[in-house]
């Protein structure tokens, strides 16, 4: 094939091009339409699309608007009202390429209906496939309407890329919420013809606003499990609020930072997250998070990513340093005040202080199984200070019948005669549970320690395969089924998943705007706690939303499996014990779990002779 | 209400001295020992409260939701009261020797309890008596009686079916309520776990007409029944929106009740369904263990497949293999391939008293009606599984 010549390329497709590095999907528009409104002080702003924002995104505000002159200028390329000295480095305004504009204009039909404060009249103006149209004068109410139409109508290879009309409205709506959180002084509204309405009323501009603001994203559990965190230094201020780690979920999709009203995804801020949260939350675990970076525009660079959701800081380790300090400081006091109050209050006024014997601290922590019916018991697992009864004087039995008759149930796993069958079995016979996590069984030959949680997620998991593998996983379903409340975006995203869930064994639909009904379970999980099990399903979704199905189904089985499975912290009977040890030697793969830890650990008689220097 | 409302902690002082005899404090600290958790962040908690007054001696123990208090006959010498340990001193009693009389004494400022009896001599340290904390203050204005049994029936025949999971935590325990059945007050048992429901009845008792519908928490249902085996007399029940007691000869149990809201049951009960089985109930519930031999896990499913007169048993499990087995039984509709959890098929058949089970079906995803017969006091919702 002969080359073809070097040509210049058309004006209109630089522009497409161009365009194409800013707006690659509906929520890219939305997304700069709404920080044009919002650098435009709107206090209001509404958001409307159809066919996942193809067809239609029109977003209104009540700000300043332009005067015709400016609306003239604003469709043409880097013309920007935003950056008055030309100073780059000195960026208050979300928006300061003066592109966003043009670059729609060659990509859509875009109309503006815009009126200053002062104006008599509305001016309004047609860009189509990059060919701009005259400024008229029109109707409108002060502020600026932009309409998009026909998004990638011109460049169908583009409009290929998309995905489900529902999956785009999805981003947008993630868009619009995640900007609402930086911005809750402004209404948000948005509405579309696949997903629920939101509507986030302005809350103000305070902290206390900005916890109801993200309470009413992120989940109105937040506000009781927010930290509030505002810390200042050389002129760089970190504010907002952490969540407690026991609150932890399954995706980092709840970590939300902004820089200077600008939401971010980056680097280094979710890098100093996961190290103040490293030692307070399991791993594969992440904190819910709404934090804002404030300082100078000159101390950090906006101006590194087309979408411009990076950003550079001048002094990163500053920022690391403050972000990682703060967060420890406050989890820290937060621990400290939750062990405050739990048992030590309580048990000065009721009884004041008991002397802690011998026998006590020895054996604070050591769990026989106990029979408690096999449901979790209540109270502190750990460590709580043990009855009195140590003091007292017995002299007929030694100190070994007291802490058998304080600690050991009817249901005792100590040795018996007749488990000399167990014995033989690979992982043995239970013989009790330690720190209400740990199985400690005994075998012909050494010991094995098993870790509960682990171990039984494994053979779920396993099981859950299998039966999808043979002919579906088997369903329970409710009697009752169970209407979960969530966030209208996520039970939109649910319901945009029903097919896969049910896969997974979840049923769900539909059950008005931000609740879903759970009707059918996975029978192996039958029983537990449905909503819990909802939310790491959707945690799942979210990590994968972009892995092919089968991938995704994966993912939903293991995060169910895991939120299923027998919990640490539960005391076991030692059938309990028993049943989870022979059911683990017949699980594939059951030495790990489904993060690739190991579920149990074996110590020969011979390594144990070893550490005793017998040998 | 007053604060000083309890009768427990009125004035009598620390100082006690009283003689019991062996036999009869055993059964009443067996009664009351129960309640104690075995571990417990509060050390009051862990112990039982003695108090010996007017010829008696009262024995409480609390963990704070539930409290059983029972009292005997004694021989006072000193009145007052004190708290100690309830395992141990359960543990010192059950080892005296039968027959014997036992003093308890609470000696000077010691803070000591002595327990004495024939040769043997035990120092028990105390908390004062009053730290213990005291639930079973309070109005309850409603109350009746019923025979003991009849209520050990509506808690026995729909126990199982508590639910477990503790965020739907208004399932986890037994709703009572009187209702008008079929123009007869009847005073009914409900419980679900949202894949099976209980209801049982039995006529309502005089005096439980205006009472308020209560859910009884799960381990105040296993206290009740266990105070329940055996006796034979009447039980008193009194009321309130927050609270229950029931007396049952000289034991006193007071149990807060769940703050919830039990579910509209009724709505999940079919009427429409009109495919009858009726099926022997031993035969039944033996095929179902049988088949399911094949594979023990919870939620394992067993089909049941009907046509004309037979019912075709069968469990696959995709590790083991499989099995099936073939009953006769009355049935006569159109043929149905219907799933069930295998562990409450036998939950359900074992509460069922005749010797034949009807089954009300409609079709493979709706609930299944489970009765002795027409009519039977005791009703059953099962809801099937997808397989
Ligand atoms: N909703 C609005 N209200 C008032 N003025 C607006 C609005 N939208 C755009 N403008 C004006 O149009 C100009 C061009 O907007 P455009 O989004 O193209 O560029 P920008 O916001 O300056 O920079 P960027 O490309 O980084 O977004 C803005 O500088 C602003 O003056
Ligand atoms: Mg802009």
């Amino acid at each position: 094939m002969a080359p073809s010549p070097v040509r210049r390329l058309d004006p209109v497709l630089v522009d497409r091009i161009a365009a194409g590095e800013v707006i690659e999907r509906p929520a890219a528009a939305v997304k700069e339409l709404v920080e044009n409104a919002i650098d435009a002080g709107a206090g209001a702003i509404e958001v409307v699309i159809e066919a996942g924002g193809r067809r239609l995104i029109r977003v209104t505000d009540d700000g300043r608007g332009m005067t015709p002159q400016d609306l003239e200028l604003a469709v043409e390329r880097h013309a920007t009202s935003k950056l008055p000295d030309g100073d780059l480095f000195a960026i208050g305004t979300l928006g300061f390429r003066g592109e966003a504009l043009p670059s729609i204009g060659a990509v859509a039909r875009l109309s503006i209906v815009t009126r200053t404060a002062d104006a008599a009249q509305a001016a309004a103006i047609l860009v189509d496939g990059g060919a701009k149209g005259p400024v008229r004068p029109a109707a409108g109410a002060r502020g600026t309407r932009v309409e998009i139409a026909d998004l990638f109508g011109a460049t169908p290879a583009r409009l290929k890329f998309l995905k489900s009309d529902r999956a785009e409205a999805l981003a947008v709506a993630d868009i619009v919420r995640r900007l609402a959180l930086a911005h809750p002084a402004i209404r948000f509204t948005l509405a579309g013809d696949t997903i629920s309405t939101i509507d986030l009323p302005a809350e103000g501009s305070d902290e206390a606003a900005a916890l109801r603001r993200a309470a009413r994203i992120v989940g109105a559990d937040f506000v009781d499990d927010a930290l509030p965190i505002d810390v200042m230094r050389e002129g760089v201020r970190v504010h907002g609020f952490a969540g407690l780690p026991t609150a932890h979920r399954g995706s980092a999709s709840h970590v939300h930072w902004m820089v200077n009203g600008r939401p971010v995804r980056d680097k280094l801020l979710s890098g100093a997250v996961r190290g103040a949260y490293a030692d307070v939350l399991p791993a594969d675990r992440h904190p819910i998070l709404v934090m804002s970076v404030d300082c100078d525009p000159r101390e950090v660079d906006v101006n590194v990513h087309p979408a411009k959701s990076e950003v550079r800081f001048r002094d990163p380790g500053l920022v690391r340093g403050l972000v990682v300090s703060a967060l420890r400081a406050a989890i820290a006091a937060a621990g400290h005040r939750a062990t405050a109050q739990g048992g030590r209050d309580a048990l000065q006024t009721l009884a004041g202080r008991q002397p802690q014997s011998f026998v006590q601290r020895t054996f604070v922590g050591w769990q026989a199984p106990v029979d408690t019916g096999g449901t979790a018991a209540s109270g502190d697992a750990h460590g709580s200070p043990l009855p009195g009864f140590a003091e007292a004087q017995t002299p007929f039995r030694s100190q070994d019948e007291q802490i058998s008759s304080a600690f050991l149930p009817a249901a005792d796993a100590r040795a018996h005669a007749d488990d000399a069958p167990a014995l033989d079995a690979p992982l043995g016979a239970a013989r009790a549970q330690i720190h209400a996590n740990y199985i400690v069984a005994q075998t012909r030959d050494g010991l094995v320690i098993v870790d509960q949680h682990a171990a039984h997620e494994r053979i779920v998991y396993e099981r859950l395969k299998a039966e999808r593998a043979a002919r579906g996983i088997a369903r329970q379903i409710l009697l009752i089924p169970e209407v979960v409340d969530l966030d209208p975006a996520d039970a939109d995203r649910l319901l945009a998943a029903a097919g896969l869930l049910e896969a997974a064994g979840l049923v769900v639909e539909g059950f008005g705007p931000g609740a879903v009904a759970v009707r059918e379970v996975p029978a192996a999980l039958a029983g537990g706690d449905i909503k819990g099990l909802l939310r790491d399903a959707l945690d799942a979704l979210l990590d994968e939303r972009d892995a092919p199905v089968e991938a995704r189904l994966d993912r939903v089985l293991s995060s169910i499996a895991c939120h299923g499975s027998i919990r640490s912290g539960r005391r076991l009977k030692p059938e309990e014990m028993n049943a989870l040890l022979r059911q683990m030697e017949i699980t594939p793969s059951a030495g790990q779990c489904n993060h690739g830890r190991p579920t149990y650990v074996e110590l020969k008689l011979s390594d144990i002779e070893k550490l005793f220097g017998r040998r | 209400m007053a604060v000083s409302a309890s009768p427990d902690q009125s004035n009598v002082g620390r100082s006690m001295k009283v003689t019991v005899e062996r036999a009869a404090l055993l059964k009443s600290l067996g009664h009351v020992h129960r309640v104690v958790e075995r571990r417990n962040t509060i050390p009051i908690l862990s112990n039982v409260l003695l108090r010996a007054e007017a010829g008696e001696l009262r024995l409480k123990a609390t963990d704070l939701d539930l409290e059983v208090t029972e009292t005997q006959a004694a021989d006072v010498e000193r009145t007052g009261a004190t708290t100690v340990p309830a395992h141990v001193l359960y543990d010192i009693v059950r080892k005296l020797a039968d027959g014997a009389q036992v003093s308890l004494e609470t000696i000077g400022e010691t803070g000591q309890m002595q327990i004495r009896s024939g040769r043997s001599r035990f120092n028990l340290q105390t908390l004062p008596q009053e730290d213990f904390p005291d639930i079973a203050a309070g109005e309850l204005p409603h109350s009746f009686s019923l025979p003991a049994q009849d209520l050990k029936k509506l808690i026995d025949k729909t126990q199982f079916a508590i639910s477990t999971e503790e965020t739907r935590y208004y399932l986890n325990g037994i709703y009572f309520h009187t209702i008008d059945s079929d123009g007869r007050q009847v005073l009914r048992a409900v419980a679900t776990d949202g894949h099976r429901l209980a209801r049982v009845e039995t006529a309502a008792p005089q005096g439980a007409g205006g009472m308020p519908g209560v859910i009884v928490p799960r381990k105040a249902v296993a206290e009740i029944q266990k105070l329940l085996d055996g006796a034979d007399a009447d039980v008193t029940v009194e009321l309130s929106p927050a609270k229950i007691r029931l007396t049952v000869g000289s034991v006193v149990l007071t149990s807060k009740l769940i703050d919830g809201t039990f579910p509209d049951y009724q709505r999940v009960i079919p009427a429409g369904n009109d495919k009858t089985l009726v099926v022997e109930r031993d035969m039944f519930a033996q095929a179902v263990d049988r088949v399911s031999t094949i594979s023990s896990e919870r939620g394992r499913a067993v089909k049941l497949a009907l046509a004309d007169g037979k019912l075709t048993l069968s469990v696959t499990n995709p590790d083991s293999g499989s099995a099936t087995e073939e009953i006769e039984v009355d049935y006569e509709a159109s043929p149905l391939d219907v799933g069930f959890n295998a562990r409450y098929l036998l939950d359900i058949t074992g509460q069922l008293d005749g010797d034949t089970a009807l089954f009300k079906l409609a079709d493979p995803g709706s609930p299944t009606l489970i009765q002795d017969r027409e009519g039977a006091p005791a009703l059953y919702v099962l809801m099937p599984m997808r397989v």
